[in-house]
């Protein structure tokens, strides 16, 4: 788990403040991987995903295998059998690379702190260039939170526009 | 004597409805069972004693405790197969061993966690284990010829972690097992001696999809241990949660099983209804899952009088898209066929793995605990349909419920009005108690025992084990690109099963 180390790249890292680079890489791939939690986070991203949100017109795509990802996007607070899963799956993944984490328990166990079978979250172990909080985020704060990582903001559709100030989160970069 | 009386002729604990039984007693129940359908519930254990539950009556809990000596006991395997997962996790959280088990694999401990037998009283060392989890097959899979091939825990999708080991000839699945585990965070530990609000927020998020029944059915249970009941205002509340939270449970469910059979125009539909629903619901109770609106002795709701609004609206919303959307999933090029005849769960399975919820529903079983909750009197009647378990049938019969929800939150919306709910004060003194609700995908029962003012140990029966244990029963002779379809119809979830 040590070995995890996310960073962006210093070309992408360069890009985030003004807007994504175009390329071979649009839209920016996303591999989820759930690392042990009650799977609310999940269920947001695939409303984000398969809802009416537009998450493919705002650059963001999920792919079925980390050979293919820019970024490894985690949820849930982090099992010590799914350690060794996380890892596999980030050193699959091609340069650069980031690391995002959706959700409250995975960036530091949320309600879920570390015990005998859990880590607690990624955050005291790992860089994370992206922490969108929330219990769970709701998938337009999970939308806005990717967009910041280029300065956009989403176009919010009507469903999206009235959840809006529904559930706590922020979003933070780094 | 049939097995209900024999645990009444146990010895009588301060619980009214739980009885003592030596291990001899115990073994002639194990042996009773056997020919007896009185319908068990769970089994766990709290570090001194073992405890088996059963439901002899819709809403009648009827439990035998036996004392754990040289931390060993009767299984009930033998007798009620879902059980070996009862009796696996119990060997894994405290190294109780069950005597005659069928199955003695690991469950959730795969000897990577910090400590071996973490609630026994004197926990094991840490596992030595640094890699990825090994799948320990059984005879029957190694027996098996074949291609061995796996899936999970990390594909890339939404669903929580489960590894799937197969072994198939052709794309044809010739034997299946799953390994579990993955998703364990030790709820049992976080329950002791825990606050109750902190325990009652810890049951929300126990498995997101039911976080609304989760919470109904402890704070049910502790107001059982305290002696109380709440008004009748309170529980109309929790039940338009209960029936939205199935509604959007069931849309989440279609959708994902139409995106898999292909059919994008009808998941895109069943979302889009999904979130239409939310965006007037969130507000109201304030969360788009349904977790922390109800808390011990009352409900805790963003904006309480707004509900009766909530349901007309919600009513309104339906009567104009609920019908198009059942009109468009039956008649959408393909879908039909493409689900038809698939995973066909028969009702003699159902009754092997005590499986219940809208899947047994789906295959003939007439088990639904809102026929005998007060609290839907005049609201709920039986939902008929196909029966024929097939995977087909079942998501018509979640399209079903999805209808009879809709109509049940029509009906409550008029003696909402402004209700406000009202709540009782508990004051927690020392006692056991039951709570159930009737969750998306079956029954969800507590078990709380209250001491000193917390919490102090938990139990929580969900339809997970039985469900996964269909799951595994039913693959063999599928393809093997249907395994998503066949685990969403189910309502697998890791997060359910691993706690």
């Amino acid at each position: 788990m040590g070995l995890i180390r996310a960073v962006f790249d210093a070309s992408f890292r360069q890009s985030t403040a003004r807007r994504k680079p175009a390329g071979p890489r649009w839209p920016l791939m996303l591999f989820h991987v759930d690392t042990g939690g009650c799977g609310g986070c999940g269920m947001e991203l695939e409303a984000l995903a398969t809802g009416p949100y537009d998450m493919q017109g705002a650059g963001f795509s999920f792919v079925s295998a980390p050979q293919g990802a820019d970024v490894l996007l985690i949820t849930g607070a982090l099992t010590y059998t799914m350690a060794p899963v996380l890892e596999a799956a980030w050193k699959a993944m091609p340069t650069p690379k980031g690391l995002i984490c959706v959700g409250n328990c995975a960036i530091d166990g949320g309600i879920f702190s570390e015990n005998y079978s859990l880590m607690g979250g990624v955050s005291r172990k790992v860089h994370i260039n992206l922490r969108i909080a929330g219990c769970p985020p709701t998938p337009k704060d999970i939308l806005d939170g990717l967009c910041s990582l280029f300065a956009q903001h989403s176009k919010a559709t009507g469903a999206a526009q009235a959840e809006a100030g529904v559930s706590s989160s922020s979003t933070t970069s780094s | 004597m049939d097995a209900v009386a024999h645990i009444q002729a146990g010895q009588p604990t301060s619980t009214p409805w739980r009885y003592r039984l030596d291990e001899m007693a115990w073994r002639d129940l194990v042996e009773g069972l056997k020919h007896d359908s009185l319908p068990f519930v769970g089994l766990w254990c709290d570090g001194t004693d073992i405890h088996a539950l059963f439901m002899p009556h819709d809403m009648q809990p009827l439990a035998a405790t036996l004392a754990l000596e040289s931390g060993r006991y009767p299984a009930l395997s033998p007798a009620r197969p879902v059980s070996s997962f009862y009796e696996r996790m119990i060997f894994d959280l405290y190294g109780a061993e069950a005597m005659w088990g069928t199955d003695v694999r690991p469950l959730v401990d795969h000897d990577v966690w910090q400590n071996s037998m973490p609630l026994a009283p004197v926990p094991g060392a840490a596992g030595d284990n640094k890699g990825m989890v090994a799948v320990q097959p059984s005879d029957a899979m190694q027996a098996a010829s074949g291609t061995a091939m796996g899936s999970g825990p990390a594909t890339g999708g939404y669903e929580t972690p489960l590894h799937v080991a197969m072994v198939c000839e052709g794309e044809t699945i010739r034997h299946a097992e799953t390994v579990s585990g993955y998703a364990h965070r030790g709820m049992a530990q976080r329950w002791h001696k825990c606050r109750v609000d902190e325990a009652n927020r810890l049951s929300g998020r126990y498995d997101a999809g039911c976080s609304a029944a989760h919470q109904a059915a402890f704070c049910q249970a502790v107001e059982h241990a305290c002696g109380q009941q709440v008004g009748h205002e309170v529980s109309q509340l929790r039940l338009v949660v209960l029936e939205l939270e199935r509604v959007t449970q069931h849309l989440f469910t279609l959708a994902t099983l139409a995106r898999q059979a292909g059919a994008r125009l009808v998941a895109s539909r069943c979302m889009w209804l999904r979130e239409s629903l939310l965006a007037k619901a969130a507000p109201v109770i304030g969360s788009r899952l349904m977790m922390d609106h109800s808390v011990p002795g009352g409900v805790n709701l963003r904006d309480t009088a707004s509900m009766g609004t909530l349901c007309e609206q919600i009513a309104d919303l339906a009567e104009e898209v609920y019908p198009p959307l059942v009109t468009l999933w039956q008649s959408y090029p393909g879908l039909s066929a493409r689900l038809a005849g698939l995973a066909v769960v028969e009702s003699t399975l159902l009754e092997r793995v005590g499986l219940d919820g809208p899947v047994a529903r789906a295959g003939g079983g007439e088990c639904d605990y809102r026929r005998a909750m007060r609290a839907y009197e005049g609201l709920w009647h039986f939902n008929g349909g196909r029966h024929n378990g097939t995977l087909e049938d079942r998501a018509a019969i979640l399209l079903d419920e999805v209808g009879e929800s809709l109509r049940i939150i029509k009906a409550l919306g008029p003696r909402l009005g402004l209700s406000a709910g009202g709540r009782i004060e508990l004051t927690y003194e020392d006692g056991e108690g039951t709570g159930l609700a009737e969750g998306p995908w079956g029954a969800v029962l507590y078990w709380v025992r209250l001491k000193n003012g917390r919490v102090d140990q938990v139990f929580m029966r969900n339809p997970a084990y039985s469900a996964l244990m269909a799951f595994e029963a039913v693959l063999p002779g599928q393809n093997v690109a249907d395994i998503g379809l066949i685990r969403t119809s189910l309502g697998v979830s890791a997060a359910a099963l691993d706690g």
